[in-house]
């Protein structure tokens, strides 16, 4: 679940916004470029600082201002998963995924996990993705597609408590991405894993929100 | 004259050299790339300023430098009793030899380091990794062929160092008399045999050093262009 009502000054206008999103729910964000849907993306996971507000992930208050408190990235479990995949160049598939498996074990735990468990729980990814014949290529040598399912393998592997999709299947051809389409429905079935998406495509919006807001210009226009 | 005590003491000096500079330029590199408040920057701006400063200051003034800090009533020397030990010694020439070079490694590894697709990091930390865990496991190998070039240029540096040198370390045949010394040596003595075979050593060990800084250039290159085409890592 996340509850976020913030403000953020941007270089020509100011983001603010009110939004939540409940357990297992898909909320898509749709915007043209520069609306500040990744600011708001990256506001939600720590990368960014807003100015002013609450944001609330899974009961947990991971920013306020008027608290001052303010979370880390690691700390909030927010799965982040970028539009260019930020994948590990110099990792092989499976590395990127097992270094997201010991982080977010760590981070739960407190502790190493066995390497036994880091390669169990990293084959599951990519058996879920079915990706697990990628295992030993680099992010170099895979096709738009499979390095974007390697980017959602990995962020799955941290087992964040939501997750956060900023424009990743834009780069997509229709085929492909109709594929991570209905990956993504799989994905969502049976969890009570909250999602963000963000968009400008509203053939993919339709096909993927539970519930869809615009924003322009940093404000929400409209919750349709 | 024997050629074989400079060239050891030189791969001595210029290797231990190398190795501090590295740690340190990386270190220092580090941390005041990731200063973010203003007193921070200024701070760290100040500390730049004095890393940099051997690299356009003419070696034997930064050798007079050191000479006032390592001397026997020098705030460093002074530590080490009255017998000035430091000073004379190779381990001066070690000192003198991380100085002039701190600034190369520095530079390369502040640039290696920026270079670095931030999105690698942010999506790390999203992940959940802890900052030295990315640190290790994603900035240096990514910034690798930056620091190792880096690396190289420390090591020619200190394995040309002379004047620097001289004035901490002196010219003691078999104690502190590097290669560029030693060759200095042998001209003014007029044995142009020992200075032919020592500008060949030296001529030998600069193609090397080139063969990687080039390499180390091309890799970084090779990295940037295909992050910005897009591909691979993102």
């Amino acid at each position: 679940m996340i509850q976020a009502t913030c403000t953020r000054q941007l270089p020509e206008y100011m983001l603010d916004v009110s939004l939540s999103v409940a357990p297992g729910e898909t909320l898509v964000i749709q915007g043209e470029s520069g609306a500040g849907k990744t600011s708001l993306l990256e506001c939600i996971a720590g990368l960014a600082a807003p100015d002013c507000g609450t944001i609330i992930i899974n009961q947990v208050t991971v920013w306020s201002s008027q608290d001052r408190i303010n979370l880390s990235p690691q700390e909030r479990a927010a799965g982040f998963v970028f539009q260019d995949t930020a994948l590990f160049p110099h990792m092989s598939a499976r590395e990127n995924v097992s270094f997201a498996v010991t982080a977010g074990y760590r981070r739960r735990h407190e502790t190493v996990p066995q390497k036994k468990a880091v390669a169990a729980l990293a084959q599951q990814e990519f058996e879920r993705l079915g990706i697990a014949h990628l295992a030993h290529a680099r992010p170099r040598m895979l096709s738009g597609g499979e390095r974007q399912r390697l980017a959602l393998a990995r962020a799955l592997a941290a087992q964040p408590s939501v997750l956060l999709l900023d424009e990743p299947f834009s780069a997509l051809d229709r085929k492909t991405r109709e594929e991570m389409w209905r990956i993504v429905r799989e994905l969502k079935t049976g969890t009570r894993l909250s999602l963000v998406l963000v968009t400008h495509d509203h053939e993919e919006a339709q096909v993927l929100a539970d519930r869809i807001l615009q924003i322009d210009r940093g404000l929400i226009h409209d919750d349709a | 004259m024997n050629l074989l005590d400079p060239i050891l003491l030189s791969l001595r000096v210029a290797g231990l050299a190398t190795v501090i500079t590295a740690v340190l330029g990386l270190f220092l590199a580090a941390r005041l790339n990731a200063t973010r408040s203003r007193p921070g920057r200024i701070l760290a701006g100040g500390l730049e300023s004095v890393i940099l400063a051997p690299m356009v200051f003419p070696p034997t003034m930064t050798g007079y430098l050191l000479l006032l800090l390592l001397g026997p009533n020098g705030p460093v020397g002074s530590l080490w009793g009255a017998s000035g030990g430091l000073l004379f010694s190779w381990l001066a020439a070690v000192i003198a030899s991380v100085v002039v070079s701190l600034p190369l490694m520095y530079q390369s590894a502040k640039t290696a380091l920026t270079s670095v697709d931030p999105h690698c990091i942010a999506a790390a930390r999203t992940l959940g990794a802890s900052e030295r865990r990315i640190f290790w496991k994603i900035t240096v190998p990514l910034a690798w062929p930056g620091i190792a070039g880096g690396m190289a240029l420390a090591f020619a540096r200190a394995i040309g160092e002379f004047g620097a040198t001289l004035m901490v370390a002196g010219n003691i045949p078999g104690a502190t008399q590097t290669i560029p010394l030693a060759l200095y040596s042998a001209v003014e003595s007029g044995n142009t045999h020992a200075a032919n075979l020592l500008l060949g050593i030296t001529v030998a060990l600069s193609f090397a050093i080139v063969i990687v800084v080039r390499w180390s250039e091309r890799r970084t290159a090779a990295s940037r262009a295909h992050r910005l085409a897009g591909g691979g890592s993102r």
